[in-house]
């Protein structure tokens, strides 16, 4: 019985539940017209059908701020800062964000693995939604579909007055037990169409990107580009950071904190010496769309970047990814072309 | 990609702690370059392989990537050369004889010493690139038997920042080194040579099957360098250079050093010509 | 520095929102002022000082007095601190510099014009060197704080040159131009940790623009989401007349 159905008049019974096993963090309103995974104390006020999130789940993980310790400048000591697991349950992850995890796994466990990341991400458990894609999402181009249960525990289907549960894991099974949920023996409904499609053809990305290097694009890109760095901190398999020491006024101890950076800050390549290696906006905006697509694919296999749109989305300068890659295949084709 | 990527966190390291260790010595060597010997609890063996770095720690300051000068077969410390450039350099260099630092390191991946055993070894210093260079250099003479010759090119821009002035009598001194100084511009009270540091290497005559090149400078250099040493028909495998970087956190998480797609602080700082092919930032 | 650091505070064309500001300390203001002397300080006591370590300086210079006056602070001072939007980049006194001085003079002074010579608003590294920089209209407290205590530990106050949008996407801040606003923090330096975009309003690029702006596409943003060019760049001139082309003096 892997399926079952949670009628939309059940579903704060089923949230209630919840919340009485772990904590659980869900999307909620922020603002005029934003959403923001925080924790539930109120069922009613977690939205399942949501667009995006201004930050993803990433930033349970990998805090956009961070203590890694804490000194006094008297004894000249320091301790390392107390890492907890998460420990809860994620109601409401898009597969994009998902995906975005899985991927933030392998790069803090390859190479030196960190404690910090690896700790705090223990004890997590999952539940994905499906989700309707607006004019910024794409994952289906850099295989993500809408309905993808990677990596989830259970999987919400949305139907017209409810949503279809399916077990994805064991865990996912353990958590339903004491909620009595019938079972569902129909179709899963079918997912909205993507309207953002990259043209990416297949097992082309490298050819693609190595032949993009030159592209005029950048150029072009860079004149828009206000170099603010949104595009990397809402972006949820970004996870450079910079590291600072923070005195207190009473200059008797401070601590060590790490934040979120981004490579499309001009000060993120300089050196002491005042040297910046990466000193102007063309080069970064290429540095950033080949760390989605490229420096790490190579490696991997698969585009690092799941889809989400945020870096479009939020982009005052409407600066487009989608447009962006679309325009490489697009000279990578006409090149081939030219060459018959 | 499937959850059992995921790694027990048991088996990750706390990679931010630096180990406390103490100031045990400092030497001035110019205006701005001061040379710290560093030495950890109990004598401990840093361990590291010349061309790697540390990042030191000052609390309440930060932390600074710094070469080490010193050679891994030179026992109970290790040297540190460091230039006045910044906010934390500018702190460490007020800092007396016993004071203690954090310690995280070595990291990088230093001279592939196996490439070079057996080889003639061309060292092509700029600069402040003799502070990572003097690691090789020194274990060269340590294990001189493993090498063969050892030539140096040393350019300064000018006399009064030449480096390690005592180490150089001794190289100078010394049968099985070659040692070619000059500097950009002299004072009065110089009398070596003049001139940049591509002036040196037509007189350098090397056998480029037998021979492997080790360069550090400022960026600026390493571009003449390597038209020279082409032209001297050595192979790019057989070019060695140390390539700057902001080296942040040491470990190749913080993104702040990558070239292309290479992290400079796991994959570098040392990098093989041919290998910068793939890394059009590199130079 | 030996002992407890010698500090003056100073102010030129302003409105001495920014001294009011170092007031509004509360609970750091002890510790604060645990940690220096305050020698100087016409605001709050009579005294001079002869040497200082430390200067801080609010407000921008506009007369030929105020030019006499900086260069006697900075030669008595080792360190001068700027302090506030006025004395970093001319703040909004700067907006005089748009129009040609003479008729603004008139307009000001009329008849009696002759009695009150005036200069373009400056910064105050237009005349003398200025060691650091506390930013905002008025300054910024945390930023004043880092400056601060930096300078009494001896240690080079590292300044912010990132974009306000950094620490709006760190605080998870809905983008006020979600909101049906605009907002200049693309371009301007943060280090306020966004507070104005935290608390509902948009912007306003009080601390002046990250060194590497591009003032055209700023520009572009806000047409892009309704306004008129010229409406576009008097937003971005209200603090940074004297960062943008075409200032007239």
């Amino acid at each position: 019985m892997d399926r079952l159905l949670l009628e939309d008049a059940d579903l704060f019974r089923f949230i209630a539940h919840l919340v009485a096993c772990k904590t659980v963090y869900a999307p909620q309103r922020k603002g005029a017209d934003s959403y923001v995974f925080a924790p539930v104390d109120d069922p009613q006020a977690v939205v399942l059908d949501y667009p995006r999130t201004l930050h993803s789940i990433k930033k349970y993980f990998l805090p956009p701020r961070e203590e890694l310790l804490s000194f006094n400048l008297r004894s000249n000591a320091f301790a390392a800062a107390e890492v907890e697991p998460v420990n809860a349950i994620f109601l409401g992850v898009h597969s994009y964000d998902l995906h975005a995890v899985l991927k933030l796994d392998h790069n803090f466990s390859q190479g030196n693995a960190e404690r910090n990341y690896l700790t705090r991400r223990q004890g997590a458990i999952f539940i994905g939604v499906s989700y309707r894609p607006d004019r910024f999402h794409f994952g289906g181009s850099v295989g993500i579909p809408v309905a993808d249960t990677t990596g989830c525990d259970l999987f919400l289907h949305r139907l017209d007055r409810g949503h279809v549960v399916e077990i994805v894991s064991d865990t996912g099974r353990e958590l339903l037990r004491g909620l009595d949920l019938p079972a569902f023996t129909g179709e899963l409904p079918r997912t909205a169409d993507f309207e953002q499609h990259i043209y990416l053809p297949q097992g082309k990305l490298t050819e693609v990107f190595a032949r993009g290097y030159q592209s005029g694009i950048w150029e072009e890109v860079a004149e828009k580009c206000v170099g603010c760095g949104t595009c990397n901190l809402v972006c949820p398999t970004c996870y450079c950071f910079n590291v600072e020491d923070e005195v207190d006024v009473s200059l008797e101890g401070g601590s060590r904190q790490r934040h979120w950076d981004g490579c499309m800050l001009r000060e993120f390549s300089q050196v002491a010496g005042g040297e910046v290696f990466r000193n102007n906006l063309a080069a970064r905006q290429r540095h950033r769309v080949y760390r989605k697509f490229k420096y790490i694919s190579d490696q991997t296999g698969e585009p690092w970047c799941v889809g989400c749109g945020r870096c479009t989305a939020y982009c005052t300068a409407g600066i487009s990814i989608v447009n962006i890659v679309n325009r490489l295949v697009q000279e990578h084709d006409w090149a081939n072309a030219a060459k018959l | 990609m499937s959850r059992s990527q995921l790694l027990d966190p048991a088996a990750a390291r706390d990679l931010y702690s630096p180990v406390m260790a103490e100031i045990s010595a400092i030497e001035d060597l110019t205006a701005l370059e001061k040379l710290y010997r560093i030495t950890l609890p109990d004598g401990a063996e840093l361990g590291h392989k010349p061309g790697q770095f540390v990042e030191l720690s000052l609390f309440g300051v930060g932390e600074a990537p710094l070469s080490i000068s010193s050679s891994p077969t030179l026992r109970g410390h290790f040297e540190l050369g460091v230039r006045r450039v910044g906010m934390l350099t500018e702190m460490l260099h007020r800092l007396p004889v016993g004071a203690r630092v954090g310690i995280r390191g070595p990291f990088g991946n230093g001279f592939d010493l196996d490439a070079l055993a057996g080889k003639d070894i061309l060292i092509i210093a700029g600069g402040i690139g003799l502070v990572p260079l003097r690691s090789l250099i020194n274990y060269v003479r340590d294990r001189r038997g493993d090498f063969g010759r050892l030539i140096i090119c040393y350019g300064s821009r000018s006399d009064r920042e030449l480096l390690f002035d005592a180490e150089r009598a001794e190289w100078e001194a010394d049968p099985s080194i070659e040692l070619h100084v000059t500097v950009d511009r002299g004072s009065a009270a110089w009398r070596g040579r003049t001139g940049v540091i591509t002036t040196l290497l037509p007189e350098v005559e090397l056998d480029p099957r037998s021979s492997v090149a080790c360069i550090c400078g400022p960026p600026i250099m390493y571009r003449f360098v390597l038209l020279s040493l082409r032209a001297q028909r050595l192979a790019a495998e057989n070019i060695f250079l140390s390539l700057e970087r902001r080296m942040k956190c040491g470990v190749g998480k913080c993104g702040h050093c990558q070239i292309n797609g290479s992290y400079v602080c796991q994959e570098g700082p040392v990098y093989r010509y041919s290998e910068l092919e793939a890394l059009p930032e590199a130079l | 520095m030996a002992a407890k650091p010698r500090v003056g505070i100073f102010d030129f064309t302003g409105c001495e929102g920014c001294e009011l500001n170092h007031l509004n300390f509360e609970e750091q203001l002890l510790d604060i002022l645990e940690h220096v002397d305050i020698v100087e300080w016409r605001e709050a006591m009579d005294e001079r000082a002869d040497e200082l370590d430390i200067a801080f300086v609010e407000g921008s210079l506009s007369t030929p007095d105020c030019i006499t006056r900086i260069n006697a602070i900075r030669r008595k001072s080792k360190i001068l601190v700027a302090v506030g939007a006025c004395a970093v980049q001319g703040g909004v006194n700067a907006m005089k510099n748009l129009q040609p001085i003479e008729a603004v003079r008139e307009e000001v002074y009329g008849e009696d014009k002759y009695l009150f010579p005036t200069l373009p608003a400056l910064p105050l590294s237009a005349v003398v060197k200025v060691d650091h920089e506390i930013r905002g209209c008025p300054m910024t407290q945390i930023e004043f704080l880092k400056v601060f205590t930096a300078l009494v530990m001896g240690k080079r106050p590292v300044e912010t040159d990132h974009a306000v949008c950094v620490e709006c996407k760190l605080r998870e801040n809905e983008c006020v131009y979600d909101k049906g606003m605009v907002c200049l923090g693309p371009v301007t330096r943060g280090g306020c940790a966004a507070i104005c975009p935290s608390f509902g309003q948009y912007c306003t690029g009080c601390r002046g623009l990250v060194s590497d702006a591009n003032p055209a596409a700023m520009e572009q943003i806000l047409v892009d989401h309704g306004l008129a060019a010229e409406e576009a760049r008097k937003k971005l001139q209200l603090f940074n007349a004297n960062q943008l082309e075409g200032t007239q003096s």
